[in-house]
Parts: C-alpha cells; structure tokens; sequence
C-alpha cells in the first residue's frame, strides 16, 4: 500500500509530504524528480511513464493542476488503485480550498494534513469523499484570491465569453462559508464533452470519438434528491441488446446511441431503463455523475482543408480553410490550429484573409510548426489561412508526406456533440419557497481533432 | 476562525525555539494553537523542533480537537527519536481511547498505532481491543486497520492477544467500510507470514459479495482482490462468482474496473460452456475500452493490462481496433503502448487501415515513436503472409522519403522479413543498396551487410559494397565487425574470386590477431579452420539453409503470461514482470530458475572457454559448448551466425594450446612429491570411462582459514601416468593455483590425494556471479581432461565472522533496503536448531539471535565473505520441515546468488 504521498512543484519544491510506513528512504521526492526530469530512452527526452521503479520503491504519479501527486511504495499495489486516488485527492483539495495551485497548498498546510490522514490511513485509502469527511475535518480552509488565478479546471472555460455564468461559482470552497455569511443555494450540473476526429487527407471521417462526462457540483444545504432526465430515446451498446441495461428499440435517426456509460455511485438506476432518468443525492463537492463514450456518427463542428504545394523553386505553399458547421447563434472560442511543416523550412510568411480580427499567426522555428489562434469563430462562417515556406535547399521527397497533419485546439460553449441532453433537474422541494439556482451547461471540447495531409 | 497559515513560516529573528516555547505555554488557547502550527510548519519543511516535545505534549489534553490532531501529528513525527519522552503521552492516549467521541477514541488508536516505539506499543493493546469492539463503526474501521500496524511492529504480540481472531470476526461487521479495513487488514498480515491466516472460503466469499455492493470504490478493490484468491470448486460456481462481479464493470473508478476484470478472467478459466464465455467477453470490451477515457496515467496502467488480457483472449478487442489508434495528443507512453497492442490485433481483415495508421505516424515529428512505427509495419509482414506485400510496399514509399532513421528502421525490418520469406523480395534490394551510404546506426549497417552477403550471388557489385565497409572494420562495433566477417566468408564462398579472397584475409586477419573480442576471434577462427580445411564442408555450413523465423509479437512464453495475468491489475502485470522481480522482501511463490540473463551470461562465458582447442570429438556433438552457444544466437538474432560447426579436425597442434588459448602467463605447474592427506570422500569429477582410465575426484576446502583444492587421483590404465599439471579457468571468485601440483608418477592400479593451495583473485571473469570453475588437467601420457566444478562461497567464509548482537544490528540499520536479497530454499531443513547452529558454526558461519514468530523460528547470523564483506543473514522456517527463506543483506548483494547456493548446500 502507499508507503508515502507527495505534492511537487513543477520545480520540485516539496509542497506536501506524508510518510504513512516508514519503508521508503525520506529522499525519495528528490530522487523522483531527477528521475522524472532526466527521463531519457533513447536519444529524445521523453515523459516519464506514470508508474517506474527505481532501487525497489515503486513511484506512481499524476500530473494535476500543473503540480505532481505521486505515491511510492514497495509493496506489488494495483497502480490504476493509485492513480485514482492521486486524482480523487487533488479533487478533495480543490473542493475544500476553492482553487487547487501551490499557493493555496502552501497557505493550507494545516488542513491538508488533516485531510490526508482522514483520507488515508497506514497506507489504506479510506474515504475520499468531500461530504463524509466535512464530519471529520475540523480546520477552515483560507481561500487564496482566484481572481489572480490563471483558469485551471474544465469548468473555468464557461468564464470565457458566457457572462450569464456567475463566475466565482466554480472556485469556491465547498465548506468556506460566503463573506456575507450564510451559502447561496445554487448546483451546477456540466456536460462536458471532449471529441476526437481523424480526417483523411480527402476529408472523410476515419474515426471519430466522443467522451463526455455529466459533472455536478452542488451547493445545495441538507443534501435534498434530484432527478436528472436524460434523453427519452438514449440506447447503450452498440450492438443493440447486448447491453446491461437493456436497450430501447432505437426509433430512426435521432437516437443518441452511447457505447458504454458508467457511473457515481450514488447515483440509483433504478428508472433509467424505463424513462432514462438517474436519481441521486449529491454529495458535497465535485463528481462525475456518469461518463460516457460514443463512437456512434456525429456531424464534427468544423471542417478543414489543407494542402502543401510547390510554389515555384525552394518555395511552397499552404492553405488551411476550417468552416464552423454549427449554427450561428454558438460560437467556438479559443482556437488553435497547428501544423507541422518540412524541417528544413527556414521562414515562412502569412496572409491572413482581409479584414481578419483577433487572429494571430506564428512560426514556431525551434519545433518547425505553424500556429494559427482565433479568439473566436462564429457558427457558419469560413477562415482561411495562406503561408509561403522558404526552404534553402531543393526539397527532395513528397511535401505532404513531410508536413501535416493539421490538428486544432478549441473550446464551444453551449454545443454538445452528441446530442445527450439533460432534459430536467428536479430537485426535492423542503418548502415552498426553496427554489436554488439550477446551472445546467453543455461545452465541446477538442481532444484530438486532426486532418491529415 | 485561524488566519493565514503561511504566517506560520515566518521567523522572527531572536531565537525562534524559546520564543515557541514560550507560547506554547500560554494560557490562552489560541495563542497555544497558533505556536502548534508554528510547530508543525517549521517540522514540514525540515526544522528540528524536536527539543519542544514536552511542551508540545503538554497540549495534548484538551477538548479541542483540531489542537489536539495537530499535537497528534506532531508526535508521530518525534516519537521515535524521543522514546523515552513518547511515554508521556501514553497515559493521554488511553485516556482519549475511552473519551465519549468517537471521533477522538479513533484518533487516539490510529496515531498511536503509527508510533514505533516498543514501550507505546505495549499501551495500545488495551485500547485495541475495546476499539475493535467499539459502537461506533468509525472507531472499528480505524482499530481494523491498527491491527495491521501492530503486526507489522509486533507480530507475536498480536496472534498473542487474539487480535486476528476478532479482525476476522469483524468479515461478518454489518458497516462494510469496516468490512473493507478488516479485509485489507487481513490480506497485508497474510502477505507477511507464511501460514494461512486469512483464507476464503465459500462461507466468506459470501459475505465479502454481499459486501461489495455496499462499500466505497475503495473498499471494493481491497474485497475483489482479496477474493482473487479464491479457487472456484466449479464451474457453476465460478459462474455465480461472475455474475455478482460483472456489474462492478460499471464502475467509474478505474481500480474497480480493473480489479473485477481481473476476478472474471479468473474464473472463466473454470467455465466450460462456451456461449457463457462468449457473452462474458462480449461485457469485458466496452469497460475496457472506456478505460482509455480516462487520463493518460490510467490510459497507460489500462493499455499496459490490455496488452496482457489480448494475447490470452484476442477475441476480447479483436473488432475494437479502432480505438487503440493514438491520438496526435497523447502522451508518447500512450502511443508506443498502443502500437504495441494495434500490432497484436492486426489481422487480415483490418490491416489495410492499420498500415494507413502506421505509415501516418511514421511522418510525425517523435523520433522514436517514428521508429517504433516502421518496425511496426515490419511485425504486421512477418505476422500476416497475405499482407506482407503491402507492408513492404508501405516501406519502400518510406525509404524514398529519404528520412534518415526512417531508412535504417526499415532496413532492419526488412532483414527480418527476409529471414521470413526467404526468396520471396529480394527484388527490391537495389531501393535498398542506394541509401547504404546513409547508415550510421551499428544495426542499421549490420542488417544491410547481412543482406549484402546473403544475397552476394544476386548483386553484381557486392564485393565492392562490402569492401567500401572493410575500411573501417577496426572501429565498427561488434555487431557490425561480427556481421562483415560472415558477409566476406559468404561472398568469398559464393565467388571465389580474386577480389573477394584478398579481402578475406584482411578480415580473418583483423577478426583474429588485432582484435580482443572473444566471440569475433572465435567466430574467425572457426571459419578460418573450415576454410583451410575442406572449403565444401564450409560452404554446407555457412550457406546452409536458414529457419525460417516466427512472428514475436506474442512476445511473452505462456508460463510467465498466465503468471502476469494472475497479478492483473497490480505493478506486475505493468511492469510485465513478475513480483519477485522488483518487490524486495515478496514471497517468493515459485523457485523459478533466476532470471533469464543470468542463464545467458553462462552460455557465454561457456563460448570464451575451451573454443576450437577442444578436441574434435567435442565439435561434432550438438551439445558441446561451442555448437551450443552458436545454435543460440542463431535463434536469438536471425541473420547474425551462418555458421554451424563442421566434423573437421582442427589444424592446430593441440600440446600448448591450453596455457595459450585459456590466456593465462603461469605456466603449467610440474608435479613433484608424494602428498596423502586423508578425509571424507570426494565427489568425482572426472569417471575412469570419460578419463580413459584416470579417475580424479576434487572438492574446495578450506583448512585453517585458507582454501585448498583437494584432489584424489585414481588409475586404472595399464600405464604410469606423471608430469601433472592443473590449471584453473577465469571464474566468478578468480580462484587460481597457488602452488604447484605435488602428485608423484601414479602406478596402473594406484591412488594419490593431494591438497593444492589456492589464491582468489586472481583472475577473474565478467558478467553476473555464477559457481562455474572449471578445471584442466593434462599429464604426459593422456591428452588434457576438462571437467567442471562448483565454487562454493562458504569456503570463503573467514573464521572471524562472528558479530556482537548490537553491531550486527547496527550494520542492518546502515545498509539500505536494497542491499537486501531473499530467496527461498525449499530443499534446506534444520532438524534440530542446536545442531543446525553449531553445524554453520563449523562453516563459520555465526550465530547472532533468534526469535520465534507465528510457529517459525527466526535465525540471525552474520558471516564474513570474500575480501571481507560482512553478510547479515536471516533465516526463516520451523524445524523438521523442510524449505526455509533465507535472506542476506551484505554491502555486496551481487554475491548473494553463490550465498544462496552455498547456503542450500550447508543446509541439506
């Protein structure tokens, strides 16, 4: 089991450290981070694997919030047990100090020891529950000013451009009591959708992905029921029938077929077969109410075009044109485009189309690749991006073959690919004037959004 | 409400201890409070703060309890270096252990369960065992769990006051948390000990199911892996075990996921009926992809147990290919893992859109990757016949890409595609001859010159291409020296021209006179012989038609795969390699023959031994050394030894090539005088049949702390045999002759014993320790005898061993974890402890102390082995059974393997 848990800067300050068994040598946070720093196979620096042993003690890490969980251990642990709880530790944090960083570590040390003896026991995970351990934990968290705070959480991309969200909603401490005293009743409930494609070089789809998570954070006082409706017609498994839930008839085009689905365990299933509804009470703090995966056919929000050609001697061309195919009253923001080009390309030059604004464009020379950043793109509309390479030298193969592919980073609020819609939120009334603040949000995300050449 | 905690680290500049002394001591509360966090603060990063514990632990009675866990927190820490003062706080603890909150009677067990300290620890029975009874679940879970600790710190103590007893008791707890803590509790003690303390049976499997619904996620892994361990009686139950399990899959928590995989893929090993395993795998596929949502950590520990689960059941994945293509995003750990397994689920049906994925990623922009990707398309060619055309034209469009390592990868697989289907593409070697000049890497240049010389007959400028290599034969590196050797002799066979000729000379002569490496001048040697001597019989040899070679995507042998499988979803099946490969003090499960390097390392050391100056009965027998040694670098490296030994007698006169080949400058030692020291038996080494009437027995002994080599000398020829000499090979000890063999002329018919002084450290050979010595004998009237012996460490054991009990202790605690090896010996036995102790005493081998534990007894003995090094041992069993665990930790853990066996040979 866990012999002992640590928290390191990205410069490998030690910011935590808990020693649970006494069996690893008190050194051993230094020895990681050289470890992990220096981790070289080969000729090319490469990233640490998340799980190595060095002289018999075991290090297990996760990189959260730009900082290093890691656990060490003698002892043949199931390392996925590990992970988990790496991760399920930096969300008890985060629920208990408002913002996760190194400032608000540092600021509650205090607490977070508490926490951890609470959350792990001679090296056992005990529980990792925000709401069992508020019976438990005695210190105040002292929040650290947000405001400052570079955004570091999925949920802090709603902040851009959706004024209708209250923004200092999704780093507040769970237990914190509000400056004015008493808590505003409020749940958030998010659905938050990462999607990967792959176009081929004549822009069909050669796989397409998309896992989504309904994530909750409720600050509701007394813990009341919910009920979270899903969509009527949702069917699980591919295969039809084959699933643990059984499944629907599908009726025609519109059904939202996931691939598999999993999840918290407070949720009860007990209606989800008959009318697709999960009824829960919500524990304190940040969860996933249910993951999903689905690789059944969606319509991708943007559509790229990208070619390389030869443009007279040592000299070559390429157009990128991405088109937004999502409707005009959604608007994607955020958006990068990348693409590698030749390596011996030694400038390059850009022309924007006319009267672009907040567009930038960049030649990254150290890892030869083109940037492209849009602040936003407004559904249905078309960009289109013109650059000219230079090289020194004759190129000798296949352009294509040495550039590309083209890959793309975006955020879009309110847009979901999939189609999974939280139809209602009901919430268990105590009286009649119990009426909390529902926050029911979708956002798409770019996981691997690629086309190649 | 406390302010801000980074106050804390802040200094004052008059000294800081007197000044926290001070408030600690104050009468309010806060102001004791606030100087505790100062406390804690200035300990967290590093500061001693142990001169404060009096004080400190004069906080520890009070009612507030965020106080009294920081007090908690801090005695943890200090305990250890204060024991003395660590007893102050016992009276308190005790007192919380019975306080009316729960939350405190908890408290007080579980820190002072994490204090070290002997003296605590004789406090905390009491209070264990009202806790493991308490009300309050919370209170039990938490004294569950101290169980564990104590154990660990005093395992008597705990079987003494019946503590495992009422830890099982609390399996049948109606909270599962503390059914979970119970569990966990259980599994680490039986971890530890070695009689079964916590086994399963159906009545438990039961309740544990039961139990599994209701507990955290956490708690449900510790339940599924405890149960892993349950033997199924059949298959119906195995199925039933299945069916409770199988809506674990479900779960969001990874280590859930995983751990139930785990429990199914067991038990279906038990079920028969085929639609059952059917249906189950179909359920496995969907949680196991999902796994790959997870982050990348996860993804990693998920693809690297995936990796394991498609080589026993590829059914499982075989239509989820898709899924396994990397992402441009991922991690590079994600993409070589999930190459790996597309490689394993490539098959006819999908290899067109795995060749479109491979020849994408074979353009990205990470090196190794890109590498990793174009062996890639060389595995699908040699898994999949039908497909191998189209992987191989994927290749060449690569070559032509002209990117450096681009074009060595792809040599090297298409080598090994060669070996595949042999006269199949040698069409497209001329792609491959215009990047040679381009090669830099050894296995890049060493692939293409094996192609050279395979294919020398096809390719009108082979000479020439080769000799554009010869030039800088004395700076290539041995793979490379070792393939242009080869090439040259084939060429010069297959064109026995004027061109090729003179150049194999320049190679014979660099490969023999001018060069160190062993295995290079041997190589030489054996063909020059062949080559001198009947160049036919060369040509059978060294064009001799090649195995065809297999597939190694399903690299892991099926013995070590159903032993990771078993160790789903731990380090191990990670790692893919099994615990007691990397776990210091594991229980060993298996006597598995150590590790695969070390049984490599003897193979060679065999080769740098007698070579081509064995006689020539011994070439032609497939087992002789030699032909051994070359068989098995055939099979591991295709295309690297054409050469086989032939029935040729070798050209060398044989008298002086003992003392010249064996590379040693003392000469042969005459023998001079009559010696008959008398003693037990010796075992024989040389049998009369083999030593063509002289029999010679011989053993390392040692007397009055210096070894000797003891030898009995027989003959039954109807010759007088004199002039004896011995000489020793280079070995792990460096074990050499230190006088002359004193044997006089031997009658037919008599017998002589003799003792011959030896030295160690003389010469001694490379690699990893092993017990080999081997010894050569010659007179005047026979041809020389080889024959092997062991080295047994136990010879080197000096008479000074012996260890006072309180620096034998000091020296365990100085040495790091590392340093300590343990390995099991199942066929040592003590029948009787006195005897067994004087018995070692003898062997200098000295008694420290002795403990009983759970009905084994514990022996701790020190020894001092070669140059010195001093060897703490400790060895675990109970009398008369056989099999014992024994355990060194030494400044020099490379010996311990000779320990081992010079132990299990005392022992027997």
């Amino acid at each position: 089991m866990i012999s002992q848990f640590f928290v390191l800067s990205q410069r490998g300050d030690n910011i935590v450290f808990r020693d649970y068994r006494g069996e690893v040598p008190k050194g051993s946070a230094e020895i990681f981070f050289r470890k992990v720093k220096f981790w070289k196979e080969g000729d090319e620096a490469e990233e640490a694997p998340p799980v190595f042993n060095v002289d018999g003690v075991n290090y297990i890490h996760a990189k959260v919030a730009g900082l290093m969980f890691v656990a060490t251990t003698r002892l043949n642990v199931s390392p996925s047990l590990f992970l988990e709880l790496l991760q399920r530790i930096a969300r008890v944090i985060k629920d208990y100090l408002g913002v996760l960083n190194e400032d608000s570590l540092r600021k509650n040390f205090v607490l977070v020891y508490e926490l951890l003896d609470e959350v792990i026991d001679f090296g056992y995970p005990q529980n990792t529950s925000t709401e069992v351990l508020k019976s438990y934990i005695f210190n105040e968290p002292i929040v650290v000013d947000s405001s400052r705070m570079p955004p570091l959480n999925p949920a802090a991309m709603f902040m851009q451009g959706a004024k209708r969200m209250p923004g200092t909603a999704v780093t507040k401490s769970v237990v914190a009591n509000e400056p004015g005293g008493r808590k505003r009743e409020e749940i958030f409930v998010d659905i938050i959708e990462k999607i990967s494609v792959t176009f081929s070089s004549s822009g069909y789809i050669l796989t397409s992905e998309v896992d989504g998570t309904i994530q909750m954070k409720s600050y509701l006082s007394g813990n009341p029921d919910i009920r979270l409706a899903l969509n009527e017609d949702l069917s699980i498994g591919r295969n039809g029938g084959s699933s643990m839930y059984g499944s629907r008839s599908s009726t025609g085009g519109g059904t939202v077929i996931l691939d598999d689905c999993n999840f918290h365990e407070s949720v009860h299933l007990d209606t989800f077969d008959l009318d697709r509804t999960l009824t829960l009470v919500p524990p304190d703090g940040e969860f996933s109410v249910m993951n999903y995966r689905m690789t059944q056919e969606f319509k991708p929000p943007f559509r790229i075009n990208a070619l390389i050609e030869e443009a007279g001697q040592l000299k070559a061309e390429v157009i990128i044109k991405i088109r937004a195919d999502f409707l005009p009253s959604v608007t994607a923001n955020t958006i990068t485009i990348q693409m590698p080009v030749p390596k011996y390309t030694t400038r390059v030059s850009f022309e924007l189309e006319a009267g672009a604004v907040g567009q930038a464009t960049d030649f990254k020379e150290t890892n030869k690749r083109l940037e492209w950043c849009l602040n936003k793109i407004v559904g249905g509309s078309e960009h289109t991006l013109r650059a000219k390479l230079t090289f020194p030298q004759e190129s000798h193969g296949n352009l294509t073959k040495e550039a590309g592919p083209v890959s793309m980073n975006f955020t879009i609020p309110m847009y979901n690919a999939s189609r999974l819609q939280v139809r209602y939120l009901q919430i268990a009334k105590k009286s009649k004037t119990y009426n909390p603040y529902r926050w029911v949000r979708y956002v798409t995300q770019a996981n691997s959004y690629v086309a190649r050449l | 409400m406390s302010g801000h905690d980074s106050k804390y680290f802040s200094t004052t500049k008059k000294g800081e201890i007197p000044e926290l002394k001070e408030e600690l001591n104050s009468q309010y509360k806060d102001k004791k409070k606030d100087a505790v966090k100062k406390v804690i603060a200035a300990m967290t990063v590093g500061k001693d703060v142990s001169s404060l514990f009096t004080d400190v632990v004069n906080c520890m009675q009070t009612e507030n309890l965020e106080l009294k866990k920081l007090v908690y927190l801090y005695l943890i820490n200090y305990a250890k270096s204060q024991p003395d003062l660590a007893i102050l706080a016992v009276n308190t603890f005790v007192k919380d252990s019975q306080d009316p909150n729960p939350l405190i009677r908890a408290l007080a067990v579980r820190t002072m369960g994490c204090i070290r300290v002997d003296k605590i620890t004789e406090y905390l029975c009491d209070p264990l065992q009202r806790c493991l009874k308490d009300d309050d679940p919370y209170v039990r879970k938490t004294a569950a769990i101290c169980v564990a600790k104590l154990y660990d710190i005093n395992a008597e103590l705990v079987e003494d006051r019946g503590f495992l007893d009422t830890l099982k008791d609390l399996i049948s707890d109606n909270n599962p948390m503390v059914v979970a803590n119970a569990v966990a509790a259980l599994a680490e003690i039986q971890e530890t000990s070695t009689r079964p303390i916590f086994e399963i049976t159906s009545h438990t499997l039961t309740k544990l199911l039961t139990a599994l619904n209701e507990c955290t996620e956490w708690g449900q892994v510790f339940i599924l892996d405890a149960l892993s361990r349950y033997k199924a009686a059949d298959a119906r139950e195995a199925e039933n075990i299945v069916e409770r399990v199988t809506p674990r899959l479900q779960h969001a928590n990874c280590a859930v996921v995983l751990s139930a995989v785990k429990m199914i893929l067991q038990q279906m090993e038990l079920i028969t009926s085929t639609d059952v395993v059917r249906n189950l795998c179909k359920k496995m596929a969907p949680p196991l992809v999902t796994l790959l949502s997870a982050e990348p950590e996860i993804q990693y520990v998920a693809l690297r147990n995936i990796n394991l689960i498609v080589q026993k059941r590829p059914t499982i994945l075989a239509h989820e290919i898709k899924v396994f293509f990397c992402k441009y995003n991922d991690p590079i750990y994600v993409k070589m893992e999930k190459l790996e397994i597309m490689i394993k689920l490539a098959s006819d049906r999908n290899i067109d859109q795995v060749l479109l994925e491979f020849k994408e990623y074979a353009t990205e922009v990470d090196v190794d990757f890109v590498r990793k990707a174009v062996r890639a398309i060389g595995r699908c060619a040699i898994k999949l016949e039908r497909a191998a055309e189209r992987c191989i034209s994927v290749l060449l469009e690569l070559i032509k890409i002209k990117v450096n390592y681009v074009v060595q990868e792809a040599i090297i697989v298409i080598k090994d595609i060669f070996r595949r289907y042999p006269n199949t593409y040698e069409s497209i070697i001329a792609t491959l001859c215009e990047s040679l000049d381009t090669l830099d890497e050894p296995e890049a240049k060493a692939s293409m010159i094996w192609i050279i010389g395979e294919y020398a007959e096809r390719i009108d400028n082979a000479d020439e291409l080769l000799e554009s290599f010869l030039e800088s034969f004395p700076e290539e590196p041995a793979m490379v020296q070792l393939q242009l050797l080869t090439a040259t002799v084939k060429l010069f066979l297959k064109k026995p021209t004027e061109g090729p000729q003179q150049m194999i000379q320049v190679v014979l002569n660099n490969a023999t006179v001018e060069t160190d490496n062993p295995d290079l001048r041997d190589r030489a040697y054996i063909y020059w012989r062949l080559l001198s001597t009947d160049p036919e019989a060369a040509k059978d040899v060294v064009l001799a038609e090649k195995p065809v070679i297999g597939d190694d995507s399903n690299s892991i042998e099926s013995s070590l795969l159903d032993e990771l499988l078993a160790n789903i979803p731990t380090l191990s099946s990670v790692y893919h390699k099994p615990p007691e490969a990397f776990v210091s003090r594991a229980k060993s499960t298996s006597a598995r023959p150590d590790d695969e390097e070390y049984t490599d390392a003897v193979e060679t050391s065999y080769s740098e031994w007698p070579s081509s100056s064995v006689d020539s009965a011994a070439v032609t027998s497939t087992s002789s050394p030699v032909a051994h040694s070359v068989a098995h670098s055939v099979a591991k490296q295709p295309g690297q030894v054409a050469a086989a030994p032939t029935p040729t007698s070798p050209p060398a006169p044989v008298p002086d090539l003992l003392g010249d080949l064996i590379g040693l400058d003392n000469t042969l030692i005459p023998v001079d005088q009559p010696a008959a020291p008398s003693g037990p038996p010796l075992p024989i080494l040389l049998p009369t049949s083999t030593g063509q009437g002289l029999q010679i027995s011989a053993q390392l002994v040692r007397r009055d702390g210096q070894i000797f080599y003891s030898l009995l000398f027989e003959n039954s020829s109807q010759m007088v045999l004199d002039g004896f000499m011995i000489q020793f090979n280079k070995n792990t000890l460096g074990l050499a002759a230190a006088g002359q063999l004193q044997v006089a002329p031997l009658q037919p018919g008599a017998s002589a014993r003799t003792l011959l002084p030896m030295v160690a450290f003389q010469n001694i050979s490379a690699g990893p320790p092993n017990t080999l010595l081997q010894v050569a004998v010659k007179n005047n009237q026979q041809p020389v005898w080889y024959f092997n012996d062991k080295l047994s460490l136990h010879i080197f054991f000096s008479e000074d061993g012996r260890m006072e009990r309180a620096n034998f202790l000091e020296t365990w605690k100085s040495l790091p974890d590392s340093n300590e090896v343990t390995k099991d010996l199942p066929g040592a036995i003590i029948h009787n402890m006195d005897a067994t102790v004087e018995h070692l005493a003898e062997a200098n081998v000295f008694f420290v102390a002795k403990r009983r534990n759970a009905n084994k007894e514990i022996l701790y003995m020190s020894a001092k082995g070669p140059r010195g090094v001093p060897l703490l041992i400790e060895l675990t069993g109970s009398v008369g059974v056989p099999g014992l665990n024994c355990a060194v930790k030494t400044p020099s853990p490379e010996v311990a393997p000779l320990f081992f066996e010079a132990m299990d040979t005392l022992l027997k």
